[in-house]
């Protein structure tokens, strides 16, 4: 008999006191065996059972059914409930429980019907040869990432941080209310400048030097953006410095020599962050768009395989 | 003959099939229910005292995990941000079933999914350009303020100008296109989410000259998100029937 280095079981067995002899008698130790083995059987079931399960009854496996939130599935693509339900209410002016057996099936028909086209469309490679199609899905993606960006909603705390980076953006349009006259001549338009300011009356001084209302502010109280579209950007330069009852100096324009006169101007102030908080919030959304895209732009760009031809890189 | 230990084995084999029993019987009960209520008419489910308990329970749930931040967990809104009250008896889009807030739940308004609303938003009349869908005019401070006094007085507030409530009127059946959304007679649209501008509920503010000539002069368009990509639909069923439930006729879900 050869010595052998490692100890066998025998020897591992007597050492914890439990000899051959004793394992193969004792009851316990049968029942062990009989335990491990129905333990491993029914593992083995168990496991069986669940891979089984999975295997066919997966979503997307025709085993599996219809799942509860689809009313068909066409290919492997659901037509949800949700849509047929609004389908049905929009087509025939029903709801599911009053809809009558001839409504849900058209109903159901024509949403089968539009998913076989669709696919059958996507079959064909009509994505590549009609524009509206082609249109249509380079939107629906751009679409998909503000869908995206509107389920965030940042917190009060960053809504404000942004409203304090970008306060200037954030501001109310002023108002101005003035009188917009021309003037004769220079001569003219500088001796009702000189009237005015010496105290005599607007409408006085006016009258004496034949000055003409120019109708371009005849509207009143008027916005920032409204007046200067109405004066052009000389002359709403010259009144946006007017405080309210100064008269400018004589402007010579195309159109002649003008004079303002300033009855009340209220400069943008920024809004407050209440008042603009949904302004706020577009804007993040919008800045947040703008980053998915970009990000999306750089993602398909690297993983796509492009070839350019020579010349054209 | 048993020992003590092959009793235990047996036990506990036994108990673990129960528990497997249970947990397949549940599942399969749990299954069967979610067909039955995404199978079932969605306006008919808050009178099916059968589901009703369950999906008001687990619509509640929801309606705090992905509405209560901006709604609100009682679902009162916020004025202040234009955030509508889901309690009381104005509705802004539909007339408040089940279905129709699905609708909203799942797509969305003006969120850039096209199966949601997106049909219309409050233009800015103290821009240069009112409203990028179509042309509108810009109104100027006085016009705007017309139109205030025209709202303010078809809310039941007096000491308002007969004839600046008439150019009020006037302006808006006319150029500033007011009736386009809220109708002729101001009363809104729920088919388009314009609001009834005469029932003395205000979506933004509180119906002061500064509340009006605020949302006249900058407008606004909020956002409700599409969480069809983001909740199951069942979860989407039972937080849109958690919702209708907010309507006053309607019993309150119990919070406890």
């Amino acid at each position: 008999m050869i010595d052998s280095p490692n100890p066998g079981p025998e020897i591992l067995d007597s050492a914890i006191g439990e000899g051959p002899a004793d394992r193969a008698s004792g009851p316990l130790h049968r029942h062990n065996e009989k335990r491990s083995l129905i333990l491993c059987a029914i593992g083995a079931i168990g496991g069986l059972i669940i891979a089984g399960a999975g295997l066919f009854t997966a979503q997307g496996t025709r085993i599996a059914g219809v799942p509860p939130e689809d009313i068909a599935i066409v290919n492997q693509v659901p037509i949800l409930m949700s849509d047929y339900v609004t389908q049905l209410q929009a087509n025939e002016g029903v709801g599911l429980s009053q809809a009558t057996v001839a409504q849900k099936r058209k109903v159901l028909d024509q949403m089968i019907r539009e998913e076989l086209y669709v696919q059958r469309g996507i079959e064909l490679g009509l994505q590549s040869d009609i524009i509206e199609v082609r249109q249509a899905l380079v939107g629906a993606v751009e679409a998909q990432q503000a869908v995206d960006a509107s389920a965030t909603q940042p917190s009060e705390q960053a809504l404000q941080a942004i409203y304090q980076h970008d306060i200037v953006r954030y501001n109310n349009e002023g108002t101005m209310l003035l009188d917009d006259y021309i003037a004769p001549s220079l001569v003219q338009a500088q001796a009702t400048v000189a009237a005015i300011r010496g105290g005599e009356p607007i409408t006085g001084a006016v009258s004496t030097h034949a000055l003409k209302s120019s109708g371009k502010m005849n509207d009143g109280q008027e916005f920032y953006f409204a007046a200067k579209i109405h004066l052009g950007d000389q002359l709403f330069k010259v009144a946006e410095g007017l405080r309210a009852g100064q008269v400018s100096d004589p402007v010579v324009a195309p159109d002649g020599v003008h004079i303002l006169f300033m009855h009340q101007n209220t400069p943008p102030v920024p809004a407050g962050f209440d008042e603009v908080r949904e302004q706020v919030l577009a804007n993040y959304r919008a800045d947040k768009v703008a980053r998915m895209q970009s990000g999306a732009d750089a993602f398909l760009r690297k993983r796509a395989d492009i070839q350019i031809a020579q010349g054209f890189e | 003959m048993t020992t003590p230990g092959i009793r235990r084995f047996r036990l506990g084999l036994l108990l673990a099939l129960i528990c497997v029993a249970v947990l397949v019987w549940w599942d399969h009960r749990s299954v069967n229910f979610r067909t039955l209520v995404m199978r079932s008419d969605p306006d008919t489910l808050l009178d099916d005292a059968s589901v009703r308990g369950t999906l008001l329970s687990h619509g509640r749930q929801v309606f705090l995990a992905h509405c209560a931040s901006c709604h609100g967990e009682e679902g009162k809104g916020d004025q202040r941000k234009a955030i509508p009250d889901l309690t009381d008896s104005d509705f802004l889009y539909g007339q408040n079933t089940v279905s129709q807030i699905e609708l909203i739940v799942l797509h969305g308004i003006r969120a850039g999914d096209t199966k949601g609303w997106d049909l219309a938003e409050m233009p800015g009349f103290a821009k240069k350009i009112p409203y990028t869908r179509e042309p509108l005019p810009s109104l100027t401070p006085d016009q705007i303020s017309d139109l205030v006094g025209f709202l303010r007085a078809a809310n039941g507030h007096g000491g308002y100008a007969l004839d600046r409530i008439e150019r009020g009127r006037k302006l808006f059946t006319t150029n500033a296109g007011c009736w386009d959304c809220h109708s002729n007679d101001a009363a809104g649209d729920p088919s388009i989410g314009a609001p009834d501008l005469v029932d003395g509920i205000w979506l933004k503010g509180n119906g002061s000259e500064a509340d009006i000539t605020e949302t006249i002069e900058h407008g606004f368009a909020n956002v409700s998100p599409a969480f069809s990509h983001i909740l199951p639909a069942y979860d989407a069923r039972s937080v849109a029937v958690y919702t209708a439930s907010l309507h006053p006729p309607v019993k309150r879900a119990s919070t406890s």
